[in-house]
């Protein structure tokens, strides 16, 4: 039987959650967030959980103020799993 | 440093149509009103149908996807309206030759304002948490200051303009200043983000509309306007100035060369 650790589901559920807000944006707009990441931190959007500081300047560089919208969607996304520390401190680092 | 030297480019080109297309009005003008009429009307479809061309673009590159897809969707019937607008304007001015205001091209006019609005609406939606009732507030002030002349405007036209088309030419700038207000907010919203530009271009094109379209209110009142008046310059910057916004986009947002999407969540671990 497979088991999962818990920090790899919260990498997963955060991932998602990008995934979902970004595509209920446009699937153009995920892309270039992807495509950025990868471009400028070489990381992709799951790597987000450990480095939400990337993604936080990646959407500063596209979308300038609001991105503020965009991570509050995100937070939104994730408010049942706040109690984790990862999705906390990703959370409380892109509101800054 | 690669986009930003293509920004350049894009401005400086950008640059270079404004000026060559209010230069070649200017110099059509002096050539009689017949040529500058045949020269704007066709640039007027030249311009619109590259709006269209580019709004197209988009669409087929969002494909519906999320809330900037409807956007581009209201954008590009937009563009259309506007390329009938000119299309008939231009059928009623050259083939006809008859007074085309007012004219079934109005309706095409009138129609492109509630699409641009959809547009600027769906495109502010996924952000709309961002917006502020001070910005709000600012944009309201901002696009009343534009409305405020043609209102006064359309209480003292001359007596052979009729009420029909002194409400007509006093809806444009109305209308012009409605759209105005959620194009400002999206200035402030994507302020220092790689969108602003085609924001800024769409925000001045609008602006640009306006300012033609009391120049165009002004000039009937006053029994002076021919196709190729001043106004005409502005309007056309106009639409010059939304091709390049949507350009903007289309370039920001093109496709890669590999897809990224099924190799993002195989990583995550």
């Amino acid at each position: 039987m497979m088991t999962f650790q818990k920090r790899d589901v919260m990498k997963a559920l955060t991932s998602i959650a990008i995934q979902k807000v970004l595509n209920d944006i446009s699937a153009p707009a995920y892309e270039k967030v992807s495509k950025k990441l990868q471009k400028e931190y070489k990381c992709y959007i799951p790597d987000c959980y450990d480095h939400p500081e990337y993604l936080e300047s990646v959407l500063k560089s596209i979308f300038g103020n609001a991105y503020t919208a965009i991570v509050e969607q995100i937070r939104v996304e994730l408010a049942e799993h706040i109690d984790d520390n990862g999705i906390n401190l990703l959370i409380k680092t892109m509101a800054r | 440093m690669l986009s930003i030297s293509k920004k350049d480019e894009l401005q400086k080109l950008l640059l270079i149509t404004i000026v060559c297309s209010g230069f070649t009005i200017l110099v059509s003008t002096m050539l009689g009103k017949e040529v500058v009429k045949q020269v704007t009307d066709v640039m007027y479809i030249i311009t619109t149908a590259a709006f269209v061309i580019l709004s197209s673009i988009l669409v087929l590159r969002f494909k519906k996807t999320g809330d900037h897809g409807k956007a581009w969707l209201f954008l590009l019937g937009t563009s259309v309206s506007w390329f009938l607008a000119e299309t008939t304007w231009t059928a009623y001015e050259l083939i006809y030759d008859k007074n085309p205001f007012p004219s079934i091209a109005d309706v095409f006019y009138i129609a492109g304002y509630p699409l641009m609005l959809g547009f600027l609406m769906y495109y502010l939606k996924p952000v709309r948490r961002a917006i502020t009732k001070k910005m709000i507030l600012a944009a309201i002030m901002i696009s009343a200051t534009i409305a405020i002349p043609s209102i006064y405007m359309a209480y003292s036209p001359e007596p052979d303009v009729t009420v029909f088309e002194n409400v007509l030419a006093t809806a444009y700038p109305i209308l012009d200043s409605i759209i105005f207000i959620p194009a400002i907010i999206g200035i402030a919203l994507f302020f220092r983000g790689e969108v602003n530009f085609t924001w800024s271009l769409i925000c001045t094109g609008i602006l640009c509309f306006a300012i033609g379209d009391i120049g165009f209110q002004y000039a009937t009142f006053t029994n002076t306007y021919y196709t190729g008046h001043p106004a005409d310059i502005v309007l056309m910057w106009s639409y010059i100035l939304f091709s390049f916004g949507v350009y903007d986009h289309v370039r920001i947002f093109r496709k890669s060369g590999q897809s990224t999407e099924n190799s993002q969540l195989d990583n995550w671990c």
